[in-house]
């Protein structure tokens, strides 16, 4: 398989997190997001630091690839700081350059708020590194189970999911073909004006749509064929299984989240 | 064909895979720095909602955003998270109110009434995603920007600056598609 049709950022690995049911994983980083935000004091900024770089090591994924992946953000948070370290005025003086002022405020509450933002992405980032998007359905199909009551087709959903993953690196390389195949013909699909790059991109999205659509029809054939009638009594061949770890994980996180509220300034 | 279940659920399926497919392709026109992008991927979407209806392109919608947060989305809040992922890309399924009225018109032949469907239904989508993302835009930034600052324009700008490309874009190639290629919309691909 050519390197360039592997999407997402998952990293296979055997480590702990690895390990870890996604639903643990996925309630975790849940409640995680929601305490980030009571953060306000050193203590309890260090108790959340510690607990995301531990999981990120834990993870035994290199540290270099983690924060590459978090290029893109490394703007906002540098962005965010900046603005904080001149907007706000409290404290004393720290620096004067041509009368701008930068405040011992502005620099803690900058400080702060970009590691926030930090954390929040350094652990959030996680679960996709260390959870194959298949495993993420799983979890989702399970966690939204309830709202079958309310008539929410849960199974249906995870089932196109669960397709969706399947047929992704199928039409990459069908679209690969496809774009190649119409070059070959003379179509320019790199240069020219937005119209004609615009254009050049039709002989391309006919086939893909119109074999999408065989694609579809052959395939529903096929499971009806197999019997397929929705999600009633159905049985899976990857069964979730929440194990002594997990429950290891949960009361772990219990006691950081009671540490900060602890150390939290009032 | 229509009525079949089993097929609609693939078919949204696939078109789905597609939109994160065309998402990525070396085609689009990606210059935005903190995401957003004038791409081809909501195409997909559009043609399952002006086949399959609302129902279609919702499920289609929500689908996207969901297989977008299984491989890796930038989620920073809660709330963020489930407009941006959960409500954006789910209305843009609404452009399939417009499925029924654009059918008749293209089995009538009336191109121009067609392409008058097409257009709107594709505003209607492209509106309301552009919506949850501004509004989006305002809470986070809300969460993290320091007040007083004019945040909504920001966001308005941002955002619509690859959204409003985007619809021309998506108006003009679902239309060029519906009226060459008319079994796309209508009927099954092999017959």
């Amino acid at each position: 398989m050519n390197n360039a049709f592997i999407i997402g950022q998952y990293v296979p690995g055997n480590s702990l997190v690895h390990r870890l049911d996604p639903r643990t994983k996925i309630t975790v980083i849940f409640f995680f997001v929601f305490i980030v935000f009571f953060a306000n004091s050193l203590a309890s900024y260090s108790i959340l630091t510690a607990f995301s770089l531990a999981s990120m090591l834990t993870t035994r994924i290199p540290v270099r690839y983690i924060l590459k992946g978090l290029t893109p953000v490394w703007f906002l948070i540098i962005f965010t700081f900046t603005l904080h370290i001149f907007v706000t005025k409290q404290g004393t003086v720290l620096v004067e350059i041509f009368n701008l002022k930068i405040y011992s405020g502005g620099v803690i509450q900058g400080f702060a708020i970009s590691m926030r933002f930090f954390l929040l992405i350094l652990v959030t980032s996680l679960l996709t590194l260390t959870t194959t998007p298949i495993e993420i359905t799983d979890a989702i199909e399970d966690m939204l189970h309830p709202l079958k009551k309310i008539k929410f087709p849960v199974h249906e959903l995870a089932l196109m999911m669960s397709i969706s993953l399947r047929f992704i690196p199928t039409l990459m390389q069908e679209t690969d073909k496809i774009s190649k195949a119409q070059a070959s013909r003379g179509v320019d699909f790199k240069t020219g004006s937005i119209k004609d790059r615009v254009k050049a991109v039709v002989p391309l999205l006919v086939p893909l749509f119109v074999s999408a659509f065989k694609r579809a029809e052959e395939l529903a054939m096929a499971m009806e064929a197999r019997g397929y009638r929705g999600g009633e009594g159905r049985t899976k061949l990857r069964e979730l299984k929440i194990m002594k770890l997990d429950i290891a994980i949960f009361i772990l996180f219990a006691a950081v989240a009671a540490g900060l509220f602890l150390t939290r300034v009032y | 064909m229509r009525s079949n279940r089993t097929l609609f659920l693939i078919e949204v399926a696939i078109f789905t895979a597609l939109a994160l497919v065309l998402d990525i392709l070396p085609i689009a026109f990606k210059v935005w720095p903190n995401g957003g992008s004038v791409s081809f991927a909501m195409i997909p979407v559009f043609i399952v909602a002006f086949r399959w209806g609302i129902k279609g392109g919702l499920l289609s919608g929500l689908l996207w955003g969901l297989l977008q947060i299984a491989f890796g989305a930038s989620i920073l809040t809660p709330l963020q998270g489930l407009i941006e992922y959960g409500f954006a890309f789910t209305l843009l399924g609404l452009a399939g109110i417009f499925a029924k009225p654009l059918q008749r018109a293209l089995k009538d032949g009336k191109s121009n009434l067609a392409f008058m469907y097409v257009m709107l239904g594709v505003l209607i989508g492209t509106s309301f995603r552009f919506l949850a993302h501004f509004y989006a835009g305002i809470v986070f930034w809300g969460h993290f920007a320091p007040e007083g600052q004019k945040v909504w324009l920001y966001s308005f700008l941002y955002n619509g600056s690859y959204m409003l490309p985007s619809f021309v874009l998506c108006t003009v190639l679902v239309f060029f598609l519906f009226y060459k290629q008319p079994r796309t919309l209508l009927g099954a691909a092999t017959s």
